[in-house]
């Protein structure tokens, strides 16, 4: 009975994540649209003016519609995302899964070197990949960046199901190590894919959102959230809404990616 | 004695694997290194070299030996942590155990996952604004107490520790918090639950003999993420609250192209993570072998 509340509750949670993340989807396909200028459009109305019905967030230092720059951060932060998602999917979860399958020396190697990253913050290994090549990689570096814990998990639950008494019965009736693997790449996946990669999401958008803040991501005039905020600094204790905007549309967007993944524990940053 | 054996073996590979990436952005900072795989091998060489020599390099930003400028900088990290994990203990543990189980985990959930969506930068922006315009605090303001200093705090020093450590206690409750209802959750719906409760005992009683070690190994075997948090907290919290730690000063010198610095911050990190998860991982291990023996 009570499972079976829980599992409803989850199903409603979910539901209202992956709307959330569409609702998040529509804004950045409208940006243009949506947006009342273009990015980092200067002057568009008076220096700090407070939300208003002419300017519904308000206006920054420089005069620039805080409501148009945050429409077009948001389009940034989630592309940025959602890439970064896609490389920690594929280099942590899905390589650390076929990684326990290798030889020893690959296996033992590939486990140990990830083991070594994950033990450094994911937001200190993207900071050090972004300085080694460029802001522009920012997005990338994230996904990097948060692919080794992805690794190691996967891997310690790959190597337990290879344990387990099912993998031992498969193996004795003569069904292939790659017949396994395909087979257990699927069962890792099957049904659990979305809500692992909307985890993903949320994970990176932290890192990428925290590395921008730190003058590490996006550059001007192409800002994203986390840029927007740190610009904000300067203003937000006398005009709140310079960094209060930008910050909430970044906690809905890491909020619907955690609601879609079903209210899993999510990975920090 | 195995499982020690075992777990030192690992936090030794560890602790190489720490090293080597120290010494290859170490590396980076010879000139020529970034030019050719044979240039940067060379260069890796000559800094391991130096490495065994006790020469962790010289600071490119003040020319200052990397060692010294880490020792300078370090007080104000460990200071910034050791208070966020008093926070961290204070509020997270009481939070995990109450809303760790039973109905109320199932509450707790949404709110909890709300409230850890904000990122800590924006967590501790938000700290300062409050603080600002509440108590009239300036952020930022003024040199950052020495230990002495925090033995007998004036109103200034503690002005500056409480907010930077508020933010890492936050991050760090909320990991673990995170660990506390990861290791409940697989607690929650045992079998052998319903056995003792027609054996007689009360919920409390369960959870109180039973559940609570099985929690308790649980969040040990997870000290690793938790302190990765709180460093991840502390880099942010020091760059918001500008604080000069040991966190503050890898950025800058990422920034900068310091690599000798940055090599030799990261290795601190690392190893400390290392240290820890181990530490961790030995004390979860025996506490759930002595349930089992009990």
């Amino acid at each position: 009975m009570i499972l079976r509340q829980i599992s409803r509750l989850r199903g409603a949670f979910m539901i209202a994540g992956w709307s959330g993340l569409g609702l998040v989807g529509l804004i950045v396909a409208l940006g243009d649209f949506l947006a009342r200028f273009p990015a980092g459009h200067l002057h568009a109305g008076p220096a700090l003016a407070p939300p208003s019905a002419l300017y519904p967030f308000g206006t920054d230092l420089l005069g620039r519609d805080v409501w148009s720059e945050t429409v077009h951060a948001l389009g940034v932060t989630a592309a940025n995302g959602a890439a970064a998602a896609v490389l920690t999917l594929v280099l942590g979860g899905a390589l650390g899964f076929v990684a326990m399958r290798l030889g020893a020396a690959p296996r033992l190697f590939l486990r140990w070197l990830m083991g070594v990253l994950a033990a450094a913050p994911a937001l200190l290994l993207a900071i050090v990949l972004i300085g080694l090549s460029a802001r522009g990689y920012a997005g990338v570096a994230a996904g990097l960046a948060a692919a080794p814990l992805a690794f190691v998990r996967a891997f310690d639950r790959a190597r337990s199901q290879s344990r387990s008494r099912r993998s031992e019965y498969a193996r004795a009736t003569g069904i292939s190590a790659a017949t396994l693997i395909r087979r257990d790449l699927v069962y890792e996946f099957r049904g659990v894919f979305l809500s692992t990669a909307a985890r993903a999401l949320a994970a990176v958008a932290i890192v990428y959102s925290t590395v921008s803040f730190l003058g590490f991501g996006a550059e001007p005039p192409r800002r994203d959230l986390g840029l927007m905020i740190a610009a904000a600094e300067a203003s937000y204790l006398g005009a709140w809404w310079t960094a209060a905007f930008p910050a909430l549309f970044l906690i809905a967007l890491i909020l619907f990616a955690r609601l879609a993944a079903g209210l899993d524990e999510g990975e920090r940053a | 004695m195995r499982v020690a054996l075992e777990e030192s073996g690992k936090l030794a590979l560890g602790l190489l694997g720490a090293l080597v990436l120290a010494l290859a952005l170490s590396a980076l900072s010879v000139p020529g290194a970034a030019h050719s795989p044979r240039a940067f091998a060379l260069a890796a060489l000559a800094r391991l070299l130096a490495f065994l020599r006790l020469d962790f390099g010289t600071s490119r930003i003040t020319d200052l030996p990397a060692v010294d400028m880490l020792a300078s900088h370090v007080p104000v990290t460990a200071t910034l942590i050791a208070l966020g994990a008093l926070v961290s203990v204070a509020l997270g543990a009481p939070l995990g155990l109450l809303f760790g189980s039973g109905g109320l985990r199932r509450v707790a959930a949404p709110i909890v996952q709300i409230v850890s969506a904000a990122p800590v930068f924006v967590a501790g922006l938000a700290v300062a604004y409050a603080a600002n315009r509440f108590l009239g605090w300036p952020p930022g303001a003024g040199p950052f107490p020495g230990p002495g200093e925090l033995l007998h705090p004036d109103a200034q020093a503690l002005r500056r520790v409480v907010l930077p450590a508020l933010t890492v206690g936050f991050a760090g409750t909320a990991a673990i918090h995170v660990a506390l209802r990861r290791a409940a959750a697989g607690e929650q719906d045992q079998p052998y639950r319903e056995s003792l409760r027609r054996l007689g005992l009360s919920a409390l009683e369960i959870d109180r003999v039973y559940v609570a070690p099985v929690i308790l190994a649980g969040l040990f075997s997870s000290l690793g993420e938790v302190v990765v948090a709180f460093i991840a907290s502390a880099v942010v919290s020091e760059w918001v609250f500008r604080c000069p730690g040991a966190a503050d000063l890898f950025v800058k010198s990422v920034a900068l192209g310091d690599w000798n610095m940055a090599g030799l911050i990261l290795f601190l990190f690392c190893a400390l993570s290392l240290v820890i998860a181990f530490i961790g991982r030995l004390l979860g291990g025996a506490i759930l072998r002595a349930e089992s023996q009990a």
